[in-house]
């Protein structure tokens, strides 16, 4: 037990930095990416979704998007909102107006100064909050800049609320806006069975290992969706910038690619017709032609033949390339 | 003898993008390789089938943009001149790589898919939505809907009238579209929250799908795992994803779609090509962009990638269809002695997983679903609806908050690089929610026109693809100011109608714009 506690705080704390480590780590792998293999199948999730929108890796770069108004830093309310992010993690904004914090300044006087500016949050799992009656709470300083904020609740499967206040110096909370009730979901299966549709806990195990594709062996179930987890962040991959295909290109190194083609071209009278290596081609109304061909090594013999529209008079020329790369 | 179902959903969406203000936008080429690529396969596949008389069933969703952008007559008008310059293009490849044979026979390849891209297209007067319409009128398809414009619905706990709006948008647009009501719906992005089962119950859904830990982490405990559906307390189903056999389609460790005989799909003559000689198929700005004429195989964790050869991919696609009914075999069998009773797999995709991104995709699931039809008997291929009429008693739980988004949960549409949309997508929903009760009954002229599409401007701004795009990094900049420009349209509309000073004009302009749902009602959004 002890292990898997601490393992799962090890994902926890994984799962809260939506960080740069992971963004680094994504990105050592694109050169794999690009390779065309080596994604893992959430990689692959994100991959198959991601090409519907990739148009080719510098396009979406370099097009400028002339961007229109800017959109209001606020809305003139004083609110604080909640998510969900997932069962562990909640997000947090908020907006207050500068009315508030005066007022709030002109009441505490000197103590607002010294006040620090908490989240305060509170378990309310199958309550009915009245402010006092929390489970527990804790406290989050928050500074004076940040608007929202990523909250690590440690528990999933319970009902959060959380209160924008200020701490004051000698340790007094004092509420300026309380949020919306928000539950995450359990990390894992449930604990309620009903009578009627019972089912052997080997069994079940068995079954969830199935479904979520990590085998079948009936071992412990919160063992398997941690199994599961891990296997994403071993994968290393976050729908992150890390995927951006410009990267992907940088990431190649130094490499040279030389092709080479021939162009074939050449006139005569617009109504000849004209054949190149035995298939006819169509002229441009002033007679003339260009062809373009992919030059592979080796030596092309390229007859040329053009037959008056009378069909009286022919002439054939014949140009013969050899490329050679060395 | 049967012994399970397997119940394949596949998911089809793109989000609304449609510039009738620029004569040539890169992003609607979004839509135009989907069509080429992914639409239009599945249609000839879907044919084929039917011509051939094979027992079959799949699932589809159709999103409301997607419809809509199929439908619209300029987006048409502008992938008929898209299609016409790939042959033009195409034409040119069989000249050019005349004296390549490993590429020339390639060249023809692409002409002849992109000549029955084109005879398909105005085989159905390129409303390819029509042809979806009587696959589904032919009884072996079912078609269900999904959010309006795919806003993902966890993230709107605390503005439920969005949710609302989405659904009952998608319904009734789905009705106009197809004649009659959508018997189930895709959750955008699987998205789904304890509750909204009760939403879609009042819009006359019967079921949905959450990813597996849904269903598996619900409560009480599903005595079949995801090998059954369960009712919502609101008795609207639930199908979970079985990720086993997910997982097969995905993943290129035990998947299929990473086989180094199967076509590379970052190796495309858009790129690979001297720039004078490509530079009228790509973006007229001059930027390269995927052509979708691909000549490479993805032969391995190399650069060096050797000529594609069609013959050996498709016999990977036949053999990797009988690896996945052989391991759906193995699988049915277990949970048909374990559970005692037959279960469902079942198996959604995103659709332009096929085609598209894996080009031999729409191959391997014709081979499949005639595998499945001719060679065995111990599964049967069954749509949800179909699936319940045989199985009406099922285990009631609530199913958990689950997405099949990276990590199950919500995290790629709230993170660093997109979590500032949510104070204004909430707050724009709670300003529509007012103008619903200050406005309860309009029934015409320019205030309603306003209402309307001040829920229409909210709608698109809610598209989960924009913070899906902000998360992943390409083309980040359209998803920005996209979101943005909505919020604006939105927040002036609001103002103007608040203030009785409607400007007509402007009104006009964005109604031209932001076309979709010609007959979106506002007061849905309540």
């Amino acid at each position: 037990m002890g292990i898997w506690k601490k393992i799962k705080n090890k994902l926890r704390q994984k799962k809260g930095s939506l960080s740069k480590s992971i963004f680094i780590k994504s990105k050592k792998r694109t050169k794999e990416l690009k390779s065309g293999m080596g994604f893992k199948m959430e990689e692959a999730g994100v991959r198959v979704e991601e090409s519907k929108f990739y148009t080719g890796p510098e396009a979406a770069i370099t097009q400028k998007q002339p961007m229109p108004w800017e959109l209001p830093a606020g809305y003139g309310k004083d609110e604080i909102i909640v998510q969900a992010r997932d069962p562990w993690w909640l997000h947090a904004y908020w907006e207050l107006t500068p009315s508030t914090l005066e007022r709030l300044s002109y009441q505490l006087k000197d103590a607002f100064q010294s006040a620090k500016r908490t989240l305060r949050v509170y378990d309310v799992s199958f309550i009915i909050f009245d402010g006092r009656n929390a489970h527990r709470f804790f406290d989050i300083d928050i500074g004076n800049d940040a608007n929202n904020w990523y909250i690590d609740t440690q528990a999933p499967g319970r009902s959060w609320c959380v209160d924008l206040g200020l701490k004051l110096a000698d340790g007094r909370f004092i509420t300026i806006k309380r949020s919306n009730v928000v539950t995450t979901p359990l990390d894992g299966p449930s604990w309620l069975t009903d009578e009627e549709w019972m089912i052997p806990d080997d069994l079940f195990a068995r079954l969830y290992g199935m479904s979520i594709g990590v085998g079948s062996s009936p071992v412990g179930i919160k063992k398997l969706w941690e199994e599961r987890l891990k296997r994403e962040f071993a994968s290393g991959v976050l729908a992150s910038p890390g995927f951006s295909p410009v990267k992907k290109i940088k990431e190649r190194g130094f490499w040279l690619v030389v092709n080479t083609e021939l162009i074939v071209y050449g006139a005569t009278e617009p109504d000849a017709k004209v054949t190149v290596q035995g298939r006819p081609i169509t002229l441009r109304s002033d007679g003339t032609f260009t062809l373009r061909f992919a030059l592979p090594d080796g030596k092309q013999v390229i007859p040329v033949k053009a037959v008056s529209k009378d069909g009286l008079e022919e002439r054939s020329i014949t140009p013969i390339v050899t490329k050679e790369t060395k | 003898m049967e012994k399970g179902y397997l119940c394949i959903v596949l998911h089809s969406h793109l989000p609304f993008v449609r510039h009738p203000e620029h004569e040539d936008f890169l992003e609607e080429d979004w839509l135009y390789e989907g069509i080429t690529e992914t639409y239009i396969p599945l249609i000839r596949m879907i044919e084929r089938l039917y011509a051939d008389n094979v027992n079959f069933r799949l699932t589809m969703s159709l999103t409301p943009t997607l419809i809509s952008m199929l439908k619209d007559t300029l987006l048409q008008e502008r992938y008929n001149k898209h299609i016409n310059k790939l042959i033009e293009l195409a034409h040119k490849e069989v000249e050019r790589t005349r004296w390549q044979p490993e590429f020339n026979h390639l060249a023809h390849m692409y002409l002849n898919n992109f000549y029955e891209a084109r005879n398909t297209f105005e085989r159905y007067n390129r409303d390819l939505v029509n042809a979806f319409k009587n696959f589904q009128d032919q009884g072996k398809i079912e078609i269900i809907t999904c959010g309006a414009t795919h806003g993902y619905f966890p993230l709107m706990d605390v503005v439920k009238p969005s949710v609302r709006a989405q659904v009952k948008t998608a319904v009734s647009h789905y009705e106009k579209v197809f004649g009659r009501r959508p018997k189930g719906i895709w959750l955008p992005e699987c998205g789904y929250n304890p509750g909204d089962d009760e939403i879609l119950k009042e819009a006359g859904l019967r079921y949905f799908f959450t990813d597996a830990h849904g269903v598996l982490h619900g409560s009480p405990r599903p005595k079949y795992g995801v090998f059954a559906p369960v009712y919502c307390k609101s008795g609207v189903a639930c199908f979970g994803r079985d990720l086993e056999s997910s997982k097969q389609v995905w993943s290129s460790i035990e998947g299929y779609p990473g086989d180094y005989y199967y076509r590379e799909f970052y190796r495309d003559i858009g790129f690979d090509l001297d720039y004078d000689y490509i530079k009228p198929y790509i973006h007229p700005d001059g930027i390269r962009i995927n052509t979708g004429i691909k000549y490479y195989r993805v032969t391995g964790p190399t650069n060096d990638k050797q000529p594609y050869n069609p013959e050996l991919a498709r016999q990977k696609a036949a053999e990797h269809a009988g690896n996945f009914m052989f391991n759906r075999h193995r699988q049915i069998e277990f949970l048909y002695d374990a559970l005692g009773k037959k279960p469902i797999i079942t198996a959604p995709y995103d659709a332009e997983l096929f085609g598209h991104w894996w080009y031999e995709g729409v191959m391997w699931l014709d081979f499949l679903i005639r595998k499945l039809a001719f060679n065995q008997d111990m599964i049967r291929m069954i749509t949800p609806s179909e699936y319940l009429l045989e199985n009406p008693r099922n285990q009631v739980i609530t199913p958990s908050l689950s997405s099949w988004g990276w990590k199950g949960y919500s995290e790629v549409w709230l993170q660093g690089s997109n979590d500032w949309i949510y104070r204004h997508l909430h707050q724009a929903s709670s300003q529509m929610t007012e103008l619903v009760r200050l406005f309860p009954n309009v029934e015409d002229g320019l205030l309603k026109r306003a209402l309307n599409q001040a829920l229409r401007e909210l709608l698109l701004a809610q598209s989960s693809d924009w913070a899906f795009i902000m998360a992943t990094g390409t083309h980040v900049n359209y998803a920005i100011k996209r979101t943005k420009e909505h919020i604006l349209r939105f927040q002036r509309l609001y103002q103007e109608i608040k203030s009785n000073s409607l400007d007509k004009d402007w009104l006009a302009d964005i109604e031209y714009k932001d076309n979709i749902f010609p007959d979106i009602d506002y007061r849905v959004h309540q």
